[in-house]
């Protein structure tokens, strides 16, 4: 148990040194939401809508399709060279793999999502200080079910000569349920509710992101053979 | 679990028998097999697309056959065995190191995925053996081709294999490159260690050798110990086996 540990943090380790160096998978997703809320911004007359009923969707729209280009790179990067090889070759379980691309997907995905909240409070004049906590954890729960079955279909389109096509096709109609959940949630989150009023949602998010993960390791040895 | 049944020299190290693997209607391997003996090198040669590498990829657990048995060191290759990977090592002309990475941050990830003690001495050996030591914290992409392909050897080998298989390791090199890189395979052509090289260059092949295999459409036209070979001829042989 200890030696799959240390091979998860070691593959957690290789992503975090490489986004260090290059900065690649950070700074595109940031870009890109950035870009995704001040294109919502101009063309939503926020005198007619309440931002705060409008401004869940935008934020998390802006998450999915920024997270959709960091989870594309992620497995992009082990194409390269024939490193995903290198890595069927050590003397692993494929989980291990799994479960390292997932850790790094999940915290570099937050970053780009924390550094997010605050451009987003400021064009839609939202104050989320009150609520952070609950958004906080919202966000965690969301992005883990995003990030578990993203990180699956990464390594499935990776394959692909498609890649690029097939992961948001593959990616997007079983995430719905995880992007309604999280939506709902943080709408009921910038309304002053409080979580235990929304258990529903809760639930339902955090039984879709088990599910995820469940099948995740069920079927990533198939995924990850040539 | 499979059980670990290779224990002396009297069993072959890597044992094929009617290995046959087919992409839909495509048969690339047609039942091949074959026993190779520890401290045995064996060349495979044959034309672009008679599924050399395809072998490769089923002794090396990475691809399953449709049917037919391999074992290699007493592993079931069919399994994808995590015992398997821990006695073989695989160098092809994809170098699997990561461009962003240093020479050494290549190594010492590697080191511990294999869950080797003392990490960061066995990279910092493992580089200096293929004579890198100058070049440790320079990044991959600043290498060139024979440089990655000596970091390539020294990945394979950290965990000191049993078995190695090389898949067109000469591929994109030039001739100075390929003459160091086959000094660094005699090196590592010892009694202990087993080792199936597929290559297009016959001279190199040959060079190296004690079993010689021709491949073609699936099959082994040839297997013969190269002492049996008539070397001067070889090219006419080759020629011929493929047609």
């Amino acid at each position: 148990m200890k030696k799959y540990f240390s091979q998860v943090t070691t593959i957690i380790w290789k992503d975090f040194i490489t986004e260090i160096k290059t900065r690649e998978l950070f700074s595109s997703m940031f870009i890109f939401a950035l870009l995704v809320v001040i294109i919502f911004i101009f063309s939503i007359n926020l005198s007619l809508i309440k931002a705060s009923e409008v401004g869940p969707g935008v934020l998390w729209v802006a998450f999915l399709f920024a997270g959709t280009i960091g989870l594309n790179r992620s497995f992009m990067l082990e194409k390269e060279n024939g490193c995903l090889q290198g890595l069927l070759l050590a003397p692993m379980d494929r989980t291990a793999l799994y479960f390292g691309k997932l850790v790094s997907n999940f915290v570099f995905l937050l970053i780009m999502e924390i550094f997010t909240l605050p451009l987003f409070m400021v064009f839609f004049n939202i104050d989320l200080l009150p609520h952070l906590l609950p958004l906080l954890y919202v966000i965690f729960v969301g992005t883990l079910g995003f990030c578990a079955v993203g990180t699956l279909l990464s390594s499935l389109s990776a394959n692909l000569k498609a890649r690029d096509i097939m992961l948001p096709i593959l990616l997007y109609p079983l995430i719905i349920p995880i992007i309604i959940g999280s939506v709902r949630m943080t709408g009921q989150v910038l309304a002053g509710e409080p979580l235990s009023s929304m258990m529903n949602w809760v639930s339902l998010t955090l039984c879709f992101d088990i599910i995820y993960i469940a099948i995740s390791i069920m079927v990533i040895d198939f995924v990850l053979e040539e | 679990m499979s059980k670990h049944i290779y224990s002396d020299s009297s069993n072959p190290v890597i044992r094929v028998q009617d290995l046959r693997k087919d992409f839909g209607y495509l048969q690339v391997l047609s039942g091949i097999s074959f026993d190779l003996y520890k401290g045995e090198f064996l060349t495979v040669f044959g034309p672009n697309g008679a599924g050399k590498t395809t072998l490769i990829k089923i002794l090396s657990g990475l691809t399953r056959p449709t049917s037919g048995s391999a074992t290699v060191t007493g592993f079931d290759a069919l399994e994808g065995n995590v015992e398997l990977r821990n006695n073989i090592g695989v160098i092809s002309h994809a170098t699997c190191l990561y461009p962003d990475l240093t020479a050494l941050e290549n190594l010492l990830f590697y080191a511990k995925l294999y869950g080797l003690d003392n990490p960061e001495e066995r990279a910092n050996l493992s580089i200096k053996e293929v004579g890198l030591e100058l070049r440790r914290y320079d990044p991959i992409r600043t290498f060139s081709r024979g440089m990655q392909q000596r970091v390539a050897i020294a990945r394979a080998t950290l965990h000191d294999p049993s078995v190695l298989f090389l898949d067109e390791p000469f591929t994109g090199l030039d001739l100075q490159a390929t003459s160091e890189l086959k000094d660094r395979l005699r090196g590592l052509h010892t009694e202990k260690r087993t080792i199936l090289m597929t290559t297009h260059d016959i001279s190199c092949g040959l060079e190296m050798c004690d079993r010689v295999a021709i491949q073609n459409r699936g099959k082994f036209s040839l297997f013969e110990s190269v002492n049996c070979i008539e070397q001067s001829n070889f090219k006419n042989l080759y020629t011929k086996s493929i047609q």
